[in-house]
């Protein structure tokens, strides 16, 4: 064992008392036992389930906060507890990290103890009648040839032998233990890929408007979150061109499909690269993988002044809702006078009454068959100079102009009240691609293809020993065997049953070139 | 055949094989419970009747709907009827004296069935662009066997924690025969350890006629003994741990594929990591003193709460990536 220290080293106290330092050898050998672990492991887990029964914030930030809205006196607490971010709060790294030092803690002196039994010889068998599993025949052959006999079948069935004088010791199943040990250590090797990733890679969040091209910087980003060791100057340096985007539903109206289709570009605007980035089909540029994640509608809007000078072209940014695949977005004339806001909902494919169910006035098909911008205006002051959100319009100070929204199908004009002109110019799509680096996945992919090859072997091999002795008799000799399994005790009785009468048949039948 | 008739066929033989599974049942029910031994082998071929109609099933609602038929939860359901029982043949082929729990294992199947065709009944389509990957043939196929042999596993374990009391009960001087119970185990009679399930082997002879053989004392003595339970469920779960953590790593890939990270803790993922820690949990308590036996069962038992959890319940309450699974 890994701890045994000479008695020398460890006086007894004085008093007779248990030293510190045998209280803590004590401790450590109670923390890297099997129990300690099978106890961290149902830790693990039931901390788990607490992280689904919680809203996380770094899944749904959305739910977080409606929770924080409908338990006011109660979130700030399970807040303090770290429940809407188990996985990342110090008491769950804590379960996760006393788990894995327990596990190498145990892994040397398991892997000593190995390297031990391997190189020993199986050992004697002492009393054979005291083992549960044996069985025993008379041959007319000599123990000696009895014995090499039952050697051939244990060789057969890949037993490591020893002989002791007129016994034979056979071990077997050091898979078991070599599988263990593997699939435990691989484990570390895959978290530490996995930590790997994590802290040498990033994760960001990116969207481009059809026919725009998009530079990999910090500040392309809507959203960024790089690891602890990466360095947002090591960003590769290439240009993305989203040259169109598609999307295609079902009749019933479920999605298809949707793809980007991009080009990639280096920084002298030279093509490198052209795919069509899909779910489940990311393309990888210098090193940078590209995910489709999401998309929305780009319509273009132009507002013309009384004296039809352009006020304003924008391409608008709007949300898409995937239930209803309707979108909203704001556009802000800060040049008219006084300023003026129209909010806007944009319909795929308008369809009323009769087309509609349930008897709805209007409803929205997700396909993109009959583009329709409701235009919704206001007029006062806009507040433009305050942060304020891209898609919607701070109506704090705004009263709404006229009584009826503009309905506007695709190149479609409308007046305003006001005698301002809004067109529904073009529309455009956007794409939101996630573009991540993970240095870590050969880590990882090496990780888990040892732990699976360390598992089966793992729980599959048995352990067994078997010992076989000859003892002369008038008719030639009596042959016993008897068999220890440390796994699969209930199948072992047959085993060695089975055994017993491949060695007794062999004795019949020696090997034709009989050895010396 | 057109795709509408192709589904329609699926569905009567999913029936068809739930009917089969009950009667089977029903049959090894009697077998148990009276000891003879026809009534076993015509519930065997009940079973393999039933079985063939719950794979014409799938294969039928993979024709209808162009894809492999393990796309939402009623498919699931239909599949994981068709492993737990083939799992369950493939046993009762190595050891026959497994034959009569039958009951136990098909009574499971016809529940996972029947509810997915009241319940979770969806027309066969088309999956969703985010499911429409070559991973969904890799990752939910080992989903579904990994975790209808861990079902199976933990059925063998609720058996040996009943036969266990039972035997306990029995033999109140005597050691527990719980596999590893104790060290000294080892060295005790072979015969006694083996005699539960010896004694469950059919006996050759005439005795397969009309009168009934002797009354039964109790039905759980008709059950195989403690310690061959405790190893059918270990090696079950054996089986099924590796496809398990398979199909978790599988999934883990596919989602680095699909949106470039590995692990989200998703409730489906955290759930999944739940049910793998639990049975992880459970390897553990059959090395460890002390907790082999009972404790080590009622840990498998919890690792079958934790799979359906996660089946039943993070797919239809719980939001998360995985909710288009439905």
């Amino acid at each position: 064992m890994a701890v045994e220290l000479r008695p020398s080293e460890t006086q007894p106290g004085p008093t007779g008392r248990p030293r510190l330092g045998d209280t803590l050898r004590q401790a450590w050998r109670e923390f890297r036992s099997m129990r300690t672990a099978l106890l961290l492991l149902v830790l693990l887990a039931a901390a788990s389930i607490l992280g689904s029964l919680f809203p996380q914030q770094s899944i749904s930030p959305q739910r977080v906060t409606r929770y924080f809205q409908d338990h006011p006196a109660l979130a700030p607490v399970l807040d303090r507890l770290g429940l809407f971010d188990v996985f990342g709060s110090a008491w769950y790294m804590a379960i996760y990290l006393a788990l894995l030092a327990a596990l190498v803690a145990c892994l040397f002196p398991r892997a000593r103890a190995f390297a031990r039994v391997l190189r020993s010889r199986p050992p004697r068998g002492g009393q054979l009648d005291r083992y549960r599993t044996r069985a025993a025949f008379d041959t007319a052959a000599s123990p000696r040839q009895a014995l090499e006999a039952a050697a051939a079948v244990l060789r057969r069935r890949h037993y490591r032998l020893a002989t002791h004088e007129e016994e034979l010791a056979g071990e077997k199943g050091f898979l078991r233990e070599a599988g263990s040990l593997l699939f435990h250590v691989s484990l570390l090797l895959l978290l530490v890929g996995l930590a790997y990733g994590k802290g040498f890679g990033y994760r960001g969040q990116a969207a481009i408007v059809e026919g725009e091209t998009w530079a990999n910087a910090r500040v392309g980003y809507d959203a960024y979150s790089p690891g602890r060791f990466f360095g947002s100057e090591r960003l590769a340096p290439f240009q993305l061109r989203l040259e169109d985007f598609s999307n295609a539903f079902h009749d019933d109206g479920t999605p298809r499909e949707f793809a980007s289709r991009l080009t990639a570009l280096d920084l002298d605007g030279r093509q490198t690269q052209a795919q069509r980035v899909a779910p489940n089909r990311p393309m990888t540029v210098d090193g940078v993988r590209v995910f489709q994640s999401d998309y929305g509608y780009v319509p273009v809007v132009r507002v013309l002044g009384k004296d039809g000078k352009v006020l304003k072209q924008e391409e608008v940014l709007t949300l898409r809702d995937p239930a209803s695949e309707l979108s909203t977005g704001a556009v802000k004339v800060t040049r008219a006078q006084p300023q003026v806001g129209l909010e806007l909902t944009m319909f795929t494919g308008l369809r009323t009454a009769p087309d509609c169910p349930g008897g709805l006035p209007f409803c929205n098909d997700p396909r993109l068959v009959r583009p329709v911008l409701v235009v919704l205006p206001f007029q006062g002051d806009l507040q433009a100079s305050r942060a304020q959100s891209v898609f919607t319009l701070d109506q704090s100070r705004l009263r709404p102009l006229g009584a009826r929204p503009l309905v506007l199908g695709l190149g479609q004009s409308g007046k305003l009240p006001n005698g301002l002109e809004v067109t529904f110019a073009d529309l455009k799509q956007y794409s939101v691609l996630t573009l991540a680096r993970d240095p870590g996945v050969p880590i990882v992919a090496l990780g888990a293809a040892l732990v699976l090859l360390g598992l089966v072997p793992s729980l599959y091999v048995t352990r067994r020993r078997v010992w076989v002795r000859a003892t002369p008799t008038p008719g030639g000799s009596r042959v016993e065997l008897a068999g220890l399994a440390l796994q699969g005790k209930v199948a072992f009785a047959g085993e060695l049953a089975r055994l017993a009468s491949e060695v007794e048949r062999g004795t019949l039948n020696p090997a034709p070139h009989r050895p010396r | 055949m057109s795709s509408a008739s192709l589904a329609n066929l699926s569905e009567t033989l999913a029936w068809l094989a739930v009917l089969s599974y009950v009667v089977a049942a029903v049959l090894f029910g009697l077998e148990l419970a009276y000891r003879v031994r026809w009534v076993g082998r015509a519930g065997l071929a009940v079973t393999i009747a039933g079985l063939a109609a719950n794979v014409g099933a799938a294969v039928a609602r993979a024709l209808a709907a162009g894809r492999v038929p393990w796309g939402n939860m009623y498919e699931f359901s239909v599949m994981v009827g068709i492993v737990t029982v083939a799992a369950f043949l493939v046993w009762v082929a190595r050891r026959p004296a497994v034959r009569p729990l039958g009951v136990f294992v098909l009574l499971p199947a016809v529940l996972a069935i029947g509810l997915a065709g009241i319940a979770l009944r969806v027309p066969a389509g088309p999956l969703v662009p985010a499911l429409n990957s070559r991973w969904i043939a890799v990752h939910v196929a080992a989903a579904i066997t990994g975790s209808s042999v861990l079902c199976l596993a933990a059925i063998f374990s609720i058996l040996f924690l009943v036969k266990e009391r039972f035997e306990r009960r029995a033999a109140t001087p005597a050691p527990p025969l719980v596999a590893g119970g104790a060290r000294t185990a080892d060295r005790v009679d072979v015969r006694e350890a083996v005699a539960g399930y010896r004694e469950e082997e059919p006996e050759p002879g005439p005795s397969t006629g009309g009168e009934p053989p002797a009354p039964p004392r109790r039905v759980w003595d008709r059950l195989p003994s403690a310690a061959t339970l405790d190893e059918l469920a270990y090696r079950t779960t054996a089986f099924g741990f590796p496809i398990w953590t398979f199909a978790i790593i599988a999934g883990a890939i596919w989602a680095q594929a699909a949106w470039g990270r590995y692990w989200g803790w998703d409730p489906k993922e955290t759930w999944s990591f739940i049910s793998w820690t639990i049975f992880a949990a459970y390897l553990h308590a059959r090395a460890t003193a002390g907790w082999r036996g009972r404790r080590a069962a009622w840990l498998s038992l919890l690792g079958l709460a934790a799979l359906l959890f996660n089946f039943y319940a993070v797919n239809t309450w719980i939001v998360g990536l995985h909710s288009y699974a439905r």
